[in-house]
């Protein structure tokens, strides 16, 4: 044993202890201080009893406490399980009873839990109250690379919640591409840190990427568009990682053209970016933003736009070292130049779900394939465009009604705020096309503005008008939740 | 049956003038004494200019009967197969047929273009967009060329459907059935502008999905949603196998496992 160790937790040992780490409003925290903090919190960790390979529980938002905690969780060898601080009790409980805890380390944000140890049955730590170690800090744990570092929940894949077992090796892929590639992020860099650190986009693109090239991270715990903008003005943000919803706000606010000129890169993913957004953002701030792609099964970058000239609406180009492959449902390759579902082979790739074989056998094959659910298509210079989810095609007499063009048809009307579109059993066609919309707008203007557009097929079938569609936080179309 | 012919001479493309015109002349007389066929929608084949002719595949006499009532003269791709045997040899290619190596790489890619130069000198081009007969008599999935090429050459594809080649002539069979009935419809044009961004790649897909639905609903065939001939065809295109290490965009792995949990799905969907 031995010769293969390593530990994620060791991403910040190298750098020059006066460099600046963390930035959290007024603080400013240095890697030295923060190495000094980590290791008192692995003292705790010790001392409280974790030991190699136990799970530990973050409940904490954006804020210093997380990196200190998931980097001494890591550093003694523990599972770092982060949690939505702002999830209702009763919601943490049930994801934290499989997998039962040593404790759960409650940040700033996450303060409101300590009242309710009642319904939280795994120990709740309050970590603003953990003193420095004033005796011998222990030295990080070495770790194999396959072994577990992290359990992410996700929803992704089979829309059921999950815990994707993603280990040390599988972070410090996704992050080794962040520094090895054409454009890549530097020790000089200053990243907005908005995203939250409890998803896998914000902690290993975000958060732990910057750790490992010595770059600082300004936190921002709640996303807010003028105070996240006046940040990115104060510290000189160059590299600014969003969502869509946020892409939004920042191309709408109110603030000055200029206000994105310390802006080297900006990056977006977890859900498609609409073409107006990014239209939008290059022609008011000069700003062209890569979008990338990814799941939290994958660590999660599959495509980046990075390193090579952005095409609007791509997702980019498949990264080194990653094999994607486009197949039919039997498995069989399609056409060049076909779509088909993504299928991924990498280093980023997960090791399963937790407790769970047989989900972890539909998705991953022995040979480490996973098949990501999402269809996609290559154009010839290999930049990979999104075309939906496989769950969600539509299947009318056969042909394949992908939602998304459905929907992007339907909000094309200008008294549409909103559009959803999903299929329901149909006696003649099999299924037929169902769209659930909200905004002003009324059937029959719809049908017309629709029949100009859509093949007969593809048309919706029924209509249903809704107040609110449901829409994740960072964007994504929970389709699932109207079927 | 018999409609006005346009000759279209090309000295410039594949294919005799002479021949086309002398053989083609008596095969249209010929079909029109020994076959009833009914054809709609000939008003819908500009009389002039390019555009691609995109018929469901399931007799070999199907490239015989829709040139034949065509009012012009096509070129069209056929299986390089045909270059192998003396009878067909110099006849197919003196006909317009562009001869394609099915295996993929180059010889793929210079048939494409010679597609190209039959559209952009404003002549009719025909492609089956299954790729290959149905055995199945079901029409399958269109492979993505002819949406390709029309984007390429900014030409209109018209969706054919018909009915009844396989009673002339069955798979495997060498002779044509006389007096038998054959229907064969044309749809309006169809132009990929009004399918999205043509520089977007999604739209290839979307395209050629209309384009069956199209045909489908001209053949009154089940459509189904997988390429014909699977099995027993070789892809018409490069098939690379992705190298672990290498980034591979849409190459093709020599074979990619199918989780368990899918097994089922698949098996339930055939």
């Amino acid at each position: 044993m031995g010769y293969l160790e390593m530990n994620l937790a060791e991403v910040i040992e190298a750098h020059d202890a006066a460099r600046i780490a963390l930035i959290d409003g007024d603080t400013t925290i240095t890697f030295g201080e923060l190495r000094d903090r980590v290791g008192a919190m692995r003292a705790h960790l010790v001392a409280s009893g974790v030991r190699p390979g136990d799970p530990v529980a973050i409940a904490a938002g954006n804020e210093p406490l997380f990196a200190v905690a998931s980097l001494a969780i890591l550093g003694v060898g523990g599972i770092v399980m982060p949690l939505n601080p702002s999830s209702p009790p009763a919601e943490l409980q049930r994801k934290l009873v499989s997998v039962a805890p040593s404790m759960v380390l409650i940040g700033e944000i996450g303060r409101r839990l300590l009242d309710h140890g009642d319904i939280i049955t795994s120990p709740l730590v309050d970590m603003t109250t953990i003193d420095p170690a004033d005796g011998a800090v222990p030295p990080i744990v070495g770790r194999q690379p396959g072994d577990v570092a992290f359990y992410m929940s996700t929803s992704g894949v089979s829309g059921v919640p999950k815990v994707a077992m993603l280990t040390h090796r599988n972070l410090e892929f996704v992050q080794e591409m962040s520094v090895s590639n054409e454009n890549p992020l530097l020790d000089s860099d200053v990243t907005l840190g908005v995203l939250p650190f409890a998803h896998i986009f914000g902690l290993n693109v975000v958060l732990l990427a910057s750790m490992r090239v010595g770059a600082c991270v300004v936190l921002q715990r709640r996303f807010d568009v003028d105070e996240s903008l006046r940040l990115v003005r104060e510290h000189g943000v160059t590299m600014l990682t969003g969502a869509p919803p946020m892409w939004q706000r920042w191309a709408d606010a109110d603030v000055p053209d200029d206000s994105l000129r310390s802006v080297r890169r900006a990056v977006s993913g977890a859900a498609a970016l609409p073409f107006e957004v990014f239209a939008k953002i290059r022609d008011r701030y000069g700003v062209e933003i890569e979008e990338g792609y990814g799941l939290t099964e994958t660590s999660p970058v599959i495509t980046s736009g990075r390193g090579a000239p952005i095409r609007a609406t791509s997702v980019g180009k498949v990264m080194p070292d990653v094999e994607v492959v486009l197949v039919d449902p039997d498995g069989s390759p399609v056409d060049v130049g076909d779509q088909g579902e993504i299928v991924v082979r990498g280093e980023g790739v997960f090791v399963g779900y937790l407790d769970d074989p047989d989900t972890t056998a539909s998705v991953l094959t022995e040979d480490g394939w996973f098949w990501t659910g999402d269809v996609g298509i290559f154009d010839d210079e290999g930049y990979l465009f999104l075309v939906d989810r496989v769950k969600d095609i539509v299947i009318v007499s056969g042909f394949n009604v992908y939602p998304s063009e459905v929907e992007n048809v339907l909000i094309e009307h200008p008294d549409v705020r909103g559009a959803l579109v999903v299929g329901s059993p149909h006696g003649e066609t099999g299924e037929m096309v169902v769209a659930y919309v909200s905004g002003t707008a009324d059937e029959t203007a719809l049908r017309a503005h629709v029949d100009s557009q859509l093949s007969r097929y593809k048309r919706p079938t029924e209509y249903h008008f809704v107040e609110e569609l449901p829409i994740s936080d960072n964007g994504k179309p929970r389709r699932r939740e109207l079927r | 049956m018999a409609t006005d012919f346009t000759m279209e001479p090309a000295p410039d493309l594949p294919g005799s003038d002479r021949t086309y015109k002398y053989v083609f002349g008596g095969m249209r007389r010929l079909i029109d004494r020994l076959w009833d066929i009914d054809v709609s929608g000939l008003e819908h084949i500009p009389r002039e200019g390019p555009a691609i002719i995109a018929p469901n595949h399931l007799s070999f006499c199907d490239s015989i009967f829709v040139p034949g009532v065509l009012p012009r003269r096509l070129w069209a791709v056929g299986k390089g197969e045909y270059m192998d045997s003396w009878k067909t040899r110099h006849l197919f290619p003196a006909m317009g047929m562009i001869p394609v190596d099915r295996s993929g790489g180059d010889a793929a890619k210079a048939a494409l273009d010679t597609a190209a130069k039959v559209l952009d000198g404003g002549h009719l081009f025909m492609i089956y967009p299954e790729g290959t007969r149905s055995r199945s008599g079901n029409l399958h999935k269109g492979r993505t060329g002819a949406a390709r090429l029309a984007i390429r050459c900014d030409a209109p594809i018209i969706p054919v459907g018909h009915q009844g080649t396989v009673d002339i002539q069955p798979p495997d069979s060498v002779m044509l059935k006389p007096f038998k009935e054959c229907t064969i419809n044309f749809g309006a044009p169809m132009h990929a502008r009004d399918f999205g961004d043509p520089d977007d790649p999604r739209i290839l897909r979307r395209f050629t999905d209309a384009v069956m639905f199209e045909i489908a609903q001209l053949s009154g065939q089940t459509y189904v949603d997988e390429y014909a001939g699977k099995t027993d065809t070789p892809a018409p295109t490069p098939i690379t196998a992705p190298t672990p290490g290498k980034p591979s965009p849409n190459g093709r792995a020599a074979e990619i496992t199918l989780p368990p949990g899918r097994r089922e799905q698949v098996a339930v969907n055939a």
